[in-house]
């Protein structure tokens, strides 16, 4: 690797603004307890997995797509490399477990920092263009705000999405299916939040606001435990634009979580649409939208299985030995970026779904007294000793002499005692039974050499044939060329009210 | 001053140990023996950090760690049932849960027993028996059996999971801990059922009537590092009254 003095000044000027925003997101929500899984044993095994694994990884996807070109994927649809997982999780979670080896003293500040500065670098021009739109690095840098679609999929939303009432029938069918998914998403995952993400807040006008959520993971897929889970459900990701009156979404934070005045309440939901989308569509791909009815019993339809699939894997998961609950906690944490690898074609089931050998030696240290304190110590009260910085200083936010996560010393450009990377050979296991089920996909249920050879074989059209820099700047003032109708036609291509409209619609056009 | 070995493995300037007792016990054990295995190699520390990692640190020496509290008498907290149940002798037992709530006077033939923080505000309060659950047999019992008509679900867990598939069915849940911005907050708002999170209760059995105060306004956004929470009242309906 080529490392340079500004390289590695900007390395840690990133480093720094992800310490400063995870100390935030942490102490400004409770500890997270289960009764259920030793989610915080979990939690920190998870990010050992990360700091061996990640590097490794990453490589091998930014070779076959550029994280630059992965974050134009996630800007164009819902994906579960989306806020909480990629733009905040896999860098923080990977940076947490250096933290911890370097607590032990085993791993010295300056120890595999090629993976380190790679690691970022990766996360930094994926960040990049996943906030091409609004502009910033981070939801934090923003303001609590997270705008990241163009105008062209936000004005089929508008035009497209069914009004509704309280008490009216998809009213009703759509804040019951929302819960139940909240619901499975958070077992699926193992009591994280990570397979629910939010966006927005963005400007419907007369006191509107839309909100897009999306759940990931529903049904067949790469978590072994998901094997023959809600197998009837057609998709894994759905997506619920959700339009709000009269509520303002002041907070939209790194963990894709919001804050509302007045607070979050269905009564206000003003109009609601579905959609999905994965590493094969070609822009967001309308479910049961035909009319309000259709949808109405789409999402009471799909409530149903997902229902009963809480039911089958609530007993599955209550079976589990402890050891099963915790590799399967770790490895939805550590595997955060997996779908990068679904992006880029290189996905392995091995490479996510094993907790690495170099892991499996701290497990019994992992008890639930120690997995809670040793977080709590790391995260909230920055309390181990490498932690501490000089007297003088004031951190943001917490104002004491003290920073979550540590950057890499400049010596690294002059001297050598130290190990340039963790290593590039992955040995490890879980378990949990193995994986033996399908990938459920937009194309169909499939084997995984298959959808990996799909996936590298595709370019959804919004960023084919140069249409790639087309952004909202060269729109403000090339709507009426030929070049901006093709790339807002190919967005309304699934529109029922938009399709074959074109670029030069503005909000009084919309039907 | 002596050259340290690696920088890696000297103490740093400013910060001398963990706060809590558990991570200074542990990471101080793991840091001392990380040292004298390095110590022990004469070799340079780039050779042994990655290369020679399991020579610092290996799973058996996890388990010394581990064996040496054990020995010492120091029993660990659980959070997770499944933790006590398959290490029964790892774990503390869990202790009666000691009231946290000091019970009012019988007004309009009902006690005052607990508070807590509302999460959605409803027109009218919810009254129903109580069923306290905090195991995943009571959960199972409950798929089963059904969920009685107007339980109100005492639950000592503000995750979402433990009782996924049958939080629908309850007429109201009392959770003891948590804010309304957990999991269980979420989902209980999310499926508009009455809910209390962070109460503090004197002590309920099973089937004693409460009555719950969703009329209360929900905390404000601050109300958590201000302290300004506990608004919400509970209620135990006095017998014959």
């Amino acid at each position: 690797m080529d490392l340079n003095y500004a390289k590695l000044l900007e390395t840690n000027n990133y480093l720094r603004q992800l310490s400063d925003t995870t100390y935030w997101l942490c102490i400004t929500r409770t500890v997270q307890e289960s009764k259920l899984f030793p989610m915080n044993p979990y939690m920190l095994l998870s990010y050992l997995n990360t700091f061996y694994r990640l590097p490794t990884l990453l490589r091998e996807i930014d070779a076959a797509t550029p994280a630059e070109e992965l974050g134009d994927r996630a800007r164009e649809v819902s994906l579960k490399v989306d806020t909480v997982n990629a733009a905040w999780g896999m860098p923080a979670f990977y940076l947490i477990g250096r933290e911890m080896l370097m607590n032990w003293g085993l791993l010295g500040p300056a120890d595999a920092v090629d993976d380190v500065v790679d690691v970022l670098d990766f996360s930094r021009r994926f960040n990049l263009a996943y906030h091409r739109n609004d502009g910033h690095l981070t939801n934090k840098e923003f303001g609590d705000r997270s705008q990241f679609l163009p105008e062209r999929t936000l004005q089929v939303f508008e035009s497209d999405l069914h009004g509704v009432v309280p008490g009216d029938r998809l009213h009703t069918a759509a804040t019951k299916l929302i819960a139940q998914l909240s619901q499975y998403a958070f077992l699926a995952h193992c009591e994280c939040r990570i397979g629910i993400h939010t966006s927005g807040p963005y400007n419907f006008g007369d006191s509107k606001q839309l909100i897009v959520r999306d759940f990931f993971e529903l049904t067949e897929g790469d978590y072994p435990w998901l094997d023959g889970i809600a197998t009837q459900l057609p998709h894994t990701n759905l997506t619920i634009p959700i339009v709000f009156k009269d509520t303002n979404f002041h907070l939209m934070d790194d963990w894709a979580s919001f804050e509302a005045e007045p607070s979050y309440a269905a009564s206000n939901i003003a109009a609601v649409g579905m959609y999905t989308a994965d590493a094969l569509t070609d822009g967001y791909q309308p479910v049961g939208m035909d009319n309000a009815e259709q949808l109405a019993e789409t999402m009471e339809s799909y409530r149903e299985i997902l229902n009963q699939a809480t039911a089958d894997l609530w007993k599955r998961i209550a079976s589990w030995s402890r050891e099963q609950m915790i590799d399967a906690g770790a490895l939805v944490y550590s595997s955060v970026a997996k779908d990068f690898a679904h992006l880029a074609g290189t996905y392995r089931q091995s490479d996510w779904f094993e907790l690495d050998d170099r892991v499996q030696r701290f497990k019994p240290l992992m008890n639930d007294e120690y997995g809670r304190d040793n977080l709590g110590e790391m995260v909230g009260l920055l309390g181990f000793p490498h932690q501490k910085t000089n007297e003088y200083t004031m951190a943001r936010y917490s104002g004491l002499n003290q920073n979550m996560l540590t950057g890499i010393p400049y010596t690294v450009l002059t001297d050598d005692d130290f190990a340039r990377t963790a290593g590039s050979t992955l040995s490890g296991s879980s378990s949990l039974p193995p994986k033996n089920g399908l990938w459920t996909t937009s194309a169909g249920r499939l084997e995984i050499d298959d959808y990996n050879t799909r996936a590298r074989d595709f370019t959804p059209a919004v960023l084919a044939d140069g249409n790639r820099y087309l952004d909202e700047e060269w729109v403000k003032r090339n709507y009426t060329s030929d070049r901006a109708d093709v790339l807002y036609k190919a967005a309304q291509s699934t529109s029922r009210t938009l399709s074959g409209r074109g670029a030069g619609l503005r909000r009084a056009d919309l039907p | 001053m002596s050259e340290p070995t690696a920088a890696a493995q000297t103490p740093p300037k400013w910060g001398s140990t963990e706060m809590l007792p558990l991570p200074a016990r542990y990471n101080g054990a793991v840091r001392a023996l990380a040292a004298k295995r390095f110590a022990a190699t004469g070799a340079d520390w780039k050779d042994v950090v990655f290369d020679r990692q399991f020579d610092l640190f290996s799973l058996a020496d996890a388990r010394a760690v581990e064996q040496e509290a054990l020995d010492s008498g120091y029993r660990f907290d659980f959070s997770a049932t499944v933790s006590l149940e398959s290490e029964p002798d790892k774990y503390k037992r869990p202790e009666k849960a000691a009231s946290t709530f000091a019970d009012g006077p019988v007004t309009d033939g009902r006690r005052q027993v607990g508070i807590g923080d509302n999460v959605l505000r409803r027109t009218e309060t919810v009254s129903g028996p109580v069923a306290l659950i905090s195991t995943t047999e009571q959960v199972m019992g409950f798929l089963a059996d059904g969920v009685p008509a107007g339980t109100i679900a005492v639950i000592d867990d503000s995750g979402g999971t433990l009782t996924a598939p049958i939080i629908e069915g309850f007429a109201g849940v009392i959770c003891l801990g948590g804010s309304v911005r957990s999991h269980l907050g979420i989902l209980a708002r999310e499926y508009d059922v009455p809910t209390l999170m962070n109460c503090q209760i004197d002590t309920l059995t099973d089937g004693d009537v409460v009555e719950i105060e969703v009329t209360a306004a929900p905390p404000a956004a601050d109300a958590y590092e201000t302290g300004d929470t506990g608004h919400a009242r509970i209620w135990i309906l006095e017998k014959g009254a």
